[in-house]
């Protein structure tokens, strides 16, 4: 059966519907102000701000407090909404008209969210006001700009570098670990060369030595684990491929011959070589869920991640975090790159107030708290250093972060149904991180589920 | 009616047994020694998460997370109270509790008793009904009821968390239906007899003979309702409505995973049940015996 | 002999009450309904109208965000063709049979065996419990704990026995049996209650009755317990059954539906479509589907029990 055509039902007709049903619901009596939240009488605008993160909004609440405190006539409450449930929230929220008015938006979701007509285009405001763009970092105003439309400010960035533990390396022979490494798909390069001496085994004989135990390895050099942003997308943008070509693509580009080249090195010759954990360790599906334990637990030598895993490290007790950057790869050193950025919903009833605030937590005083608290690195370039001298003193060095930031990097990808078909990617890829199937069937049953979610949320 | 003062198990043990002392010496340490090992298998991957609640992250992080821990802290414990409203969400969930609890008891049994015992059109129909509510994932109906809670203004109310589960649900109620199907039918025809109405009936016969599944329902409700997850999370905003469940899945996002929080939140959370539960359970077994009715 | 009647049906008009006049049956029904009424309100309200909506949904492309449109059936063809049903559906069956059958046989002993008086037969009770007291997200990370390959308990209790265990979680062949194990672990204390609590309705004279027949211990089982505990058996396995087939906490926590799909039951696709994927339509026709399939087993198990309603007992 094909799909039939539409008899358009529209979305306000199907509400209505819905809202019917709902008058069933008379529910003599029960008053929703007596216990209920709804309603402030005073001139103030009360508006909503929804993120995720307890950590960071101990920051964010006292940006706000700035906020109110140069905005006596907006008030803002902070609502915290568990990260695994926030898509499905904020959606619902938003079709019964009760979005939070400002809140967070990932990357994966931006598409569809953009698409549906839930954000806000800000660009005319951003031209109105005389928004400084020049001042973020460039490419995170394209990572949330469609066209001429704009669905945010950027707040904050991640790019992803690799964590090491000074005490073993030492004892590995690395003082200072060499920062100038390179890989390629064909032998690895002195990356795998690097890798197999920081490999240890029961009896302390790294995997070059001939008497080298696979079957006892003490410390392994690190994981390669199944995803996307922390470990294979700056592979693939190394090796000159990519998941998506740009932007709201409509079809993927991932089942190419640099690919599959890339994944073959990442998820069977590391492996060959005895450097890796083993990925059923690291989590379900191969996934990163335990790769910090691992880490933290002195099994692995080296943790490959993104910036925001600054603050549980400098709190371990065992050893001393460094920092290196990624190995460079046959296109360069290239690192995958995200940033949040507040959205305003469409339907938010104080459209001005959220315009301040967004205009608020864009500006340098906001990125200014945030960043001198050490809570993200900020999208104004100029005020990195702020973050970069809190972590210091804390005993980390995060510079390799900012360093990848300033040079060749790659946007997190953005499209239509993107988030699902990442879900679905690490999926199939699964079996090929686990060592159960070749990397180039996993990529092309990937490529294949990939393709057809992108064409499915494309297609109305 | 006689209240029988031994479990039946018991009595029939005490009854049939002619064992010599030594044989019965033997089988009650066996008894022991089976007991002790199955609440060993139930208890200790409890206990890995009850441990790791006095330890602080970097050493659940550093370490295998089970073993003991090495320095026993209780800051978890004062994070989780005084950085975050733990107190709040317990009030939240205790009142939320409580309300569900009552409504879903007492409304359930009113229901079951109707389909265990009464005779009407639509009986069987309705019951399938009920029944079929089971059936269907509740993972899908949370948004369309979501949608309605909100077009007459109740979400992000105290009412929305407890509304949808106070009015009985067709599982205790089909709990509570087998139960009292098994009442023999001459105690329940006896009381008719006597010129009892159905409510009379159901208050002087079927009540006090139905206490082992009331606790049992009782202990259910409570139960789902401290863990429900989802739909408080969905129908509810303010912090000041946050219930446990909320509050300790915040502790983690994508960023920042606080196991320590999570695991003494858990276990805060787990204490309240555990009392409860050890108070109910002895009405379980212990209570009026039905054959007293039957004799 | 001593004739008892045990797990009347619903199914069949029993004859509890003796016919009566036209208005007596006018009133039982009032006084029926008006019992049924709180029960009914919220039924309908706040899971009818939902389940109705669902059923409307399953004919729709939608994505909550776009204005939906009529589609027919083709959720319910693309759920088989490009979402993995059929697959979902037989992993889904391969986790009701690993889980119900164990965790009513050991609901049932445990039941047996700590139906008594005393402080240590209760404290036992209440850890056997336990594991349904507690928050599922905290054991979430405690079975993760226990079977990861290399550090994890099992593993390492294995090791000293000079056993190495296999990755639990990741491997096609385990992983399914380690969620259903997991799974029963949970509920296998909870399941007890309803046996419990069913065993104090077996009046204790049919036990006298059957001693002094000379029945032995195995004969009372079979011809007065597990008779007469018919309909706890019921609600017993035919809410499990519910719960087998909709399974996701477990699931979700432990193997997310890995290694590559080898877990992923219906009721995690429903989540993937639904909450990840915004196929509400999708989401909804798979609802649809396993509401039919649990139907269909549900009704095989009221035929089955409700098969005889009355004991001859020796």
């Amino acid at each position: 059966m094909s799909p039939q055509k539409s008899t358009g039902v529209s979305r306000r007709q199907f509400l209505g519907l819905t809202g019917a049903a709902a008058g069933t619901l008379a529910l003599a009596g029960c008053s929703a102000s007596s216990w209920g939240f709804r309603g402030a009488g005073s001139k103030t605008a009360e508006i909503t701000y929804a993120l995720w993160d307890a950590n960071q909004q101990v920051g964010y609440q006292k940006s706000i407090d700035e906020f109110q405190r140069a905005n006596p006539d907006v008030h803002v409450t902070i609502e915290q909404i568990p990260y695994g449930n926030y898509q499905q929230k904020i959606t619902a929220q938003y079709i019964s008209g009760d979005a939070p008015d400002v809140f967070w938006v990932n990357t994966p979701w931006l598409g569809d969210w953009a698409k549906g007509g839930l954000l806000t285009d800000i660009a005319p405001r951003a031209k109105k006001a005389n928004i400084d763009f020049g001042q973020y970092i460039p490419t995170l105003v394209d990572l949330h700009r469609d066209g001429s439309k704009l669905w945010g400010l950027p707040k904050d960035w991640d790019t992803i570098a690799i964590y090491y533990n000074k005490q073993h390396l030492a004892k590995a022979g690395f003082r200072t670990p060499p920062t100038d490494l390179a890989w390629n798909p064909e032998d690895g390069g002195s990356w795998l060369h690097f890798l197999k001496q920081v490999t240890l085994d029961h009896k302390g004989r790294n995997a070059l030595d001939p008497a080298f135990d696979p079957g006892n390895v003490d410390v392994y050099a690190t994981a390669m684990t199944n995803e996307f942003q922390a470990i294979f997308g700056s592979y693939l943008a190394m090796n000159g491929g990519a998941m998506l070509p740009h932007a709201y693509a409509t079809k993927s580009v991932f089942d190419s011959k640099a690919n599959r080249k890339t994944m073959t090195f990442l998820t069977e010759m590391l492996h060959a070589a005895h450097v890796l954990v083993p990925n059923g360790e690291t989590g379900p599906n191969g996934n990163s869920n335990n790769s910090q334990t691992i880490f933290a637990s002195g099994r692995m030598a080296m943790w490959q991640a993104g910036d925001w895993n600054t603050g549980s490290l400098a709190g371990l007790s065992d050893f001393h975090v460094g920092v290196i950057p990624l190995p460079i790869g046959p296109k360069g050193r290239i690192s995958v790159i995200n940033g949040l950025t507040d959205g305003i919903a469409s339907n938010t009833r104080n459209p001005e107030a959220a315009w301040r605030l967004v205009q608020w937590l864009g500006s340098e005083k906001s990125q200014r708290i945030m960043g001198s608290g050490g809570y993200i690195w900020p999208a104004i370039e100029k005020l990195d250093p702020l973050f970069q001298s809190y972590w210091k003193k804390k005993g980390v060095d995060v510079t390799p972060f900012l360093t990848e930031a300033q040079g060749k990097v790659v946007n997190f990808p953005v499209g239509t149904g993107m988030n699902e078909a990442l879900s679905n990617v690490e999926t199939a890829l699964g079996p090929t991180f686990l060592g159960q199937k070749s990397a180039t069937s996993g990529l092309a049953s990937a490529t294949e589920i990939l393709d057809y979610r992108i064409s499915y949320a494309t297609t109305t | 009616m006689t209240t029988l003062t031994k479990a039946p198990a018991a009595r029939l043990a005490r009854t049939t047994t002619a064992t010599p002392p030594v044989t019965r010496g033997v089988r009650t340490f066996l008894y022991v020694i089976v007991l002790l090992a199955i609440a060993a298998i139930f208890i200790t991957p409890y206990l890995f998460s009850v441990m790791a609640a006095f330890k602080p992250l970097s050493e659940i992080q550093a370490d295998r997370a089970w073993d003991l821990p090495s320095h026993p802290t209780f800051d978890n414990f004062v994070t989780i109270f005084t950085q975050y409203k733990f107190g709040t969400f317990l009030l939240n969930t205790a009142g939320v509790t409580i309300i569900i609890t009552i409504g879903q008891v007492v409304f359930s049994l009113l229901g079951a008793y109707a389909f265990a015992r009464i005779q009407f059109p639509g009986r069987e129909a309705i019951f399938w009904g009920y029944l079929s509510m089971l059936m269907v994932p509740n993972v899908v109906t949370m948004i369309p009821l979501y949608v309605m809670m909100s077009k007459v203004g109740l979400t992000d109310t105290y009412w929305a968390l407890f509304l949808p589960y106070v009015f009985g649900t067709p599982y205790t109620i089909f709990l509570m239906r087998q139960y009292i199907q098994s009442i023999p039918s001459e105690v329940i025809e006896a009381a008719r007899l006597d010129g009892c109405s159905e409510l009379g009936v159901l208050r002087r016969v079927v009540v006090p003979m139905s206490r082992p599944i009331i606790m049992t329902a009782t202990i259910i409700a409570v139960i789902f309702s401290w863990n429900n997850f989802l739909w408080p999370l969905i129908s509810t905003s303010s912090n000041d409505l946050q219930v446990l469940s909320v509050g300790v899945a915040n502790f983690n996002s994508n960023f920042t995973s606080q196991w320590n929080l999570v695991l003494a939140g858990s276990l805060v959370a787990l204490i309240p049940m555990v009392i409860l539960f050890v108070l109910f359970q002895k009405h379980i077994v212990n209570s009026v015996n039905l054959s007293g009715a039957n004799r | 002999m001593t004739q008892i009647a045990a797990g009347r049906p619903a199914i069949q008009p029993a004859a509890e009450e003796p016919r009566s006049t036209h208005s007596s049956v006018r009133r039982r029904s009032l006084t029926a309904y008006g019992l049924l009424a709180p029960s009914l309100f919220g039924v309908i309200v706040f899971l009818g109208i939902p389940v109705i909506l669902v059923v409307v949904f399953s004919f729709l492309k939608w994505n909550l965000l776009t204005a939906p449109t009529f589609v027919g059936l083709t959720n319910y063809l693309d759920v088989f063709q490009h979402e993995g049903a059929g697959h979902a559906l037989l992993v889904t069956f391969y986790y009701f049979l690993l889980n119900i059958p164990v965790q009513t046989a050991l609901a049932l002993g445990m039941a047996l065996l700590m139906n008594r008086r005393g402080r240590f037969t209760a404290l036992i009770r209440v850890l056997c419990v336990l594991p349904y007291l507690a928050t599922p997200v905290a054991m979430g990370v405690v079975w993760q704990w226990i079977f990861a390959p290399q550090t994890g308990v099992v593993n390492t209790l294995l090791h000293f026995v000079g056993v190495s265990g296999p990755d639990w979680l990741n491997s096609p062949g385990w992983s399914m049996p380690v969620v259903a194990f997991a799974n029963i672990w949970q509920f296998v204390g909870y399941n007890m209650l309803f046996f419990l609590a069913g065993l104090q309705a077996i009046p204790p004279m049919l036990y006298e009755a059957s001693a002094i027949d000379g029945a032995s211990t195995v004969q009372r089982f079979f011809r007065v317990t597990l008779p007469l505990l018919r309909p706890t058996m019921l609600f017993v396995l035919v809410t499990g059954a519910i719960g087998s087939f909709q399974v996701f906490d477990s699931v979700y926590v432990m193997t997310n539906g890995g290694p590559g799909t080898s877990t992923t039951v219906m009721n995690m696709l429903i989540y993937q479509n639904g909450f990840i994927g915004f196929r509400i339509g999708a989401a909804s026709a798979l609802s649809v589907i396993l509401f039919a399939v649990i139907l269909v087993v549900t009704l095989i198990q009221f035929r089955y029990f409700n098969r005889r309603t009355v004991y001859e007992l020796v």
